[in-house]
């Protein structure tokens, strides 16, 4: 099942690629690059190319950031709208709609977490879809905070139950904050399984079924992420 | 963007704020959550006779998440099991005004109020098998 979908999914993404292989202006064959070989016009990114295309990295998560930002910048100079000041108006929203896919595409991969976000809503669909149980003791333990919160923030801040409070919220927000940390590296450890999976790029059953653990995982890790990051920024803002 | 005065109202004077203990007798527990944008929602009913005699919630998010379940709860309560199924958060979202933006908050109220539902339900089924 799964199979026959991913195949369905690749063949949508070649007939895009057909769909833009030619030139809007002299249609020529175009191999997919930003300009025509033949009249150097530039083309349109499709609005179905996805980020890692569109800056020509393959779908890992693992990203050099510094080939990431000199191919952005490379990128961003070939369609500044000041080169396409005497250009036709055709050429000028092509380059001018390119500059903002791009600074979209760069913003998003850049960031660790954006980016394994971003790949899981193109390999698995929308959050919802893999939506697992949601994490009942963590829960718990964000409104007990929550509740301590309240406590502390209605409480004179000088007395002793104040720093009595403070000092507890010290406490959890460092808990709290270790917690992340281990999140994002088993996060960078998916990572790292992942390219792997893919530069291996089986079919097997075995290899769909890794794929499934390494998403699902990912979900689960980013969404608690999430909330432990909520409830870290609230008690630093808090007790600053 | 600013928030509807029924919001505003909500959130100033939250209705049913609190919980009852998970395992007490007739309390049916909903724990969600939003991994979008990390809002956390618990929602509590009590039930006697098939009718919610109380309900309490505690939520962790934005104002209009906030709002929602204070909104849910006050809804709930005098409603029987049958009743609040039919609670939607299209509801929600015209009550309070919600704009487009936050009708993601509407929804996990909803989820909140199906989830303690289901909760109820799984411990009066569990209890009348152990009566069998």
């Amino acid at each position: 099942m799964a199979h026959d979908q991913s195949s369905t999914h690749s063949e949508t993404r070649r007939q895009l690629q057909m769909a833009r292989s030619m030139c809007w202006h002299c249609q020529s064959e175009m191999s997919g690059e930003y300009f025509c070989e033949r009249c150097v016009k530039v083309q349109p990114v499709s609005k179905d190319t996805d980020y890692f295309t569109c800056l020509g990295f393959p779908r890992r998560l693992t990203l050099d950031p510094k080939k990431l930002e000199a191919k952005f910048y490379e990128l961003s100079r070939a369609f500044h709208p000041d080169f396409y000041q005497t250009k036709s108006p055709t050429e000028q929203t092509i380059s001018l709609g390119n500059a903002a896919v791009l600074n979209t595409a760069y913003r998003t991969l850049r960031d660790p977490i954006q980016r394994a976000e971003y790949l899981l809503a193109l390999e698995a669909g929308s959050v919802k879809d893999i939506r697992t149980s949601p994490p009942a003791d963590l829960f718990e333990e964000i409104l007990e905070l929550q509740d301590t919160l309240d406590q502390y923030r209605a409480s004179d801040h000088d007395s002793d139950e104040g720093h009595r409070l403070r000092a507890m919220l010290q406490g959890e927000q460092q808990t709290l904050e270790r917690r992340r940390e281990e999140m994002e590296s088993q996060l960078q450890q998916l990572f790292t399984d992942w390219d792997e999976l893919q530069d291996r790029g089986e079919a097997t059953s075995q290899a769909r079924a890794e794929r499934d653990r390494i998403l699902k995982h990912m979900r689960d890790l980013l969404s608690n992420r999430t909330y432990v990051n909520n409830i870290v920024n609230d008690l630093a803002a808090t007790i600053a | 963007m600013a928030y509807s005065d029924k919001v505003v109202d909500h959130f100033n004077n939250p209705r049913n704020m609190g919980s009852f203990k998970k395992d007490e007798e007739g309390v049916g527990t909903g724990m969600v959550g939003a991994p979008e944008c990390g809002d956390v929602m618990k929602l509590q009913i009590k039930v006697q006779n098939d009718t919610i005699v109380d309900a309490k919630f505690k939520t962790f998010g934005c104002g209009s998440a906030i709002a929602s379940s204070s909104l849910a709860t006050e809804w709930l309560k005098g409603k029987t099991i049958e009743e609040a199924q039919k609670i939607k958060n299209t509801d929600i979202v015209q009550e309070l005004n919600l704009p487009p933006v936050k009708i993601h908050c509407s929804v996990l109220a909803e989820d909140a109020i199906k989830a303690a539902l289901t909760d109820y339900q799984k411990k009066t089924d569990a209890q009348s098998t152990d009566t069998k």
